[in-house]
């Protein structure tokens, strides 16, 4: 959804600094009700980061989403933006600052795309021609760029697009954090998936801390910088993808990422995360694929091909080195690394 | 047949004196005079037909006020429902013709009077469409609202009254033409309007002044209606775009 023009009204925007949201033994309970909805809830997500909540139906995944926004009042600890409690903030305040999508996109049938985008910048009292502006600007982020968009009813898009134009209007005044509770569930299976892709391309660009409830593991893994696994109302595990499906704290989580966690982590790593062997002579021959693929499509294409290594391209197209099996199949075992540069 | 009200009446059939304009058409009470139509237009027909019009506007216009109100208290408060229910139904139950003369005796023979009977008429309607107007308004709309940070009332006046806006204005619809149909009545009471040509008409027997004054009221129900509908398209373009 990030075209070419789209970086550069990007580039042209002020930058919104992110913000760290601190959970601080957070509690929910319901008048009632003996299990509380949330439990002693403890986590930091690192400013312009995306941390995934999972967890089965009823963990409290949604419930400590909507605490952030005061959507649920809490009842026990602390959240905090920055260091400063949300409780201290006056609700339409922090509310503005904070980008909210959901499954069910809320969109506002009576207007048009431009005065749904605009509705908190028209709250500000933003001049006409500056939402239109930011509009079409947000329209161009998000890969729907075409100014007769602006003038259309939500009613006229398909569900894909509708939900580009939530998260659209989720950014309108540039909110530092993002809730997002399920975006792209109810979108079928290709469609979510190049909206994944495309907000994280997203994300790269505009860098906003975002907490994000899945109960799609695929899509944690996808999406999280961090997966907090919560369970009954607790935080389980929170930990970077691939130390989570490396090593599971308990069999709750090892039973909840899959018994193919090892296939899973390779979707994580890229070849460019690896040691790569000098090329050998005959390396015409080989299957070849850019440094940024994941290693489980590296995986694939060496199996089809019938290869034992795979070329690895650098920025150039020119082959830069090479991995092996031998080199994938070590990262699952035990004495295993973390990705990184 | 109707015994013509006060003057002479030699030979059999109704014989009209005082609108004793020449045609044979008058003379003989034919069905419908055309040229006595056009020629008593600008004097009987016109004022009444501005009276009736000012009428069925105060008491539809009056009663959108109640009904609104009402609505927005039984949406917030569920209780309010069922008396107010209850209490526009039976207004609505009560004979016309018995509501009017019940309220003369109360407020006089005047228009307010005629005006109170017609606003209570409307109630049930413009109450139920208006809260099931209210209430069909999309849950995810609203917890997009409360999540962008709109006050109540920002929710209230962006969001839930225009997405009720389609069920308003189809009970706005029904009432207005049955405000006009009713109407008709109240100049029994003297409150004046297209009630009165008709039951002057009725009682000295000239066929071609009721029948004139009843067409009227139904070109102003059918013209107020298109006039509505066309408000409605105006109003809730979003309601017709669909994607194909």
């Amino acid at each position: 959804m990030v075209s070419g023009e789209g970086t550069q009204v990007a580039a042209t925007r002020p930058a919104a600094s992110a913000a760290q949201i601190a959970f601080q033994s957070v509690s929910k309970r319901y008048p009632g009700r003996g299990q509380a909805a949330v439990e002693d809830l403890s986590f930091e997500v690192p400013s312009g980061e995306i941390c995934v909540l999972i967890g089965p139906s009823g963990c409290g995944k949604t419930t400590a989403l909507k605490m952030v926004n005061r959507l649920i009042p809490m009842t026990g600890g602390d959240i905090t933006i920055d260091g400063k409690s949300v409780n201290a903030i006056e609700t339409s305040q922090l509310r503005r600052g904070v980008g909210y999508v959901f499954q069910q996109i809320g969109l506002f049938p009576h207007m048009t795309v431009q005065d749904n985008i605009g509705t908190v910048p028209r709250l500000l009292g933003w001049s006409k021609g500056r939402i239109r502006e930011r509009a079409l600007e947000l329209l161009e982020l998000v890969g729907l760029g075409e100014e007769d968009n602006l003038r259309r009813y939500p009613g006229e898009f398909s569900g894909g697009q509708q939900q580009r134009i939530g998260v659209a209007r989720a950014m309108a005044v540039d909110p530092p954090i993002m809730l997002m509770d399920e975006p792209f569930g109810a979108i079928d299976p290709i469609t979510r998936d190049r909206l994944q892709d495309d907000f994280l391309r997203l994300h790269r660009e505009v860098r906003k801390t975002i907490i994000f409830v899945t109960h799609d593991i695929d899509e944690a893994i996808k999406m999280g910088d961090l997966i907090a696994i919560m369970r009954d109302g607790r935080l389980v595990q929170i930990d970077t993808p691939d130390n989570l499906l490396a090593a599971p704290a308990d069999e709750f989580v090892a039973g909840f990422v899959g018994a193919d966690r090892g296939l899973k982590r390779l979707r994580v790593w890229t070849l460019g995360d690896l040691d790569l062997d000098p090329l050998a002579r005959s390396s015409d021959t080989l299957p070849s694929a850019p440094a940024g693929t994941s290693l489980r499509d590296a995986l694939s294409l060496m199996l089809t091909a019938g290869a034992s290594r795979v070329a690895v391209l650098g920025e150039d197209e020119a082959a830069a080195g090479s991995v092996s099996l031998e080199a994938i199949a070590a990262i699952l075992g035990p004495q295993a690394r973390a990705p990184g540069p | 047949m109707l015994a013509p009200a006060g003057g002479p009446s030699p030979g059999p059939g109704p014989v009209i004196p005082r609108f004793g304009g020449g045609s044979s058409c008058v003379v003989h009470n034919g069905q419908f005079c055309a040229s006595w139509f056009v020629d008593n237009f600008g004097s009987r027909f016109a004022p009444r037909l501005v009276e009736h019009i000012e009428l069925t506007a105060i008491a539809v216009g009056v009663g959108m006020v109640i009904a609104l109100a009402a609505a927005l208290i039984a949406h917030r408060q569920g209780w309010f429902e069922t008396p107010f229910s209850l209490l526009s139904a039976f207004l609505y139950t009560i004979p016309s013709l018995a509501f009017f003369e019940l309220m003369v005796q109360v407020t006089g023979i005047n228009r307010f009077t005629a005006e109170i009977a017609l606003v209570s008429y409307t109630l049930l309607i413009l109450f139920r469409n208006t809260l099931a107007g209210l209430r069909a308004v999309p849950p995810d709309a609203l917890e997009a609202a409360q999540a962008m940070g709109l006050s109540r009332r920002q929710m209230l006046l962006r969001v839930e009254l225009p997405l009720a806006l389609p069920p308003i204005m189809a009970g706005l619809r029904i009432a207005t033409v049955t405000t006009i149909s009713l109407a008709t009545v109240a100049a029994y009471i003297g409150a004046g309007g297209l009630g009165e040509p008709i039951f002057d008409g009725i009682q000295t027997g000239f066929k071609t002044e009721f029948i004139a004054a009843g067409g009227l009221a139904i070109a102003l129900a059918l013209a107020a209606d298109g006039l509505l509908v066309a408000a409605q398209r105006l109003l809730t373009p979003w309601a017709r775009r669909r994607r194909a």
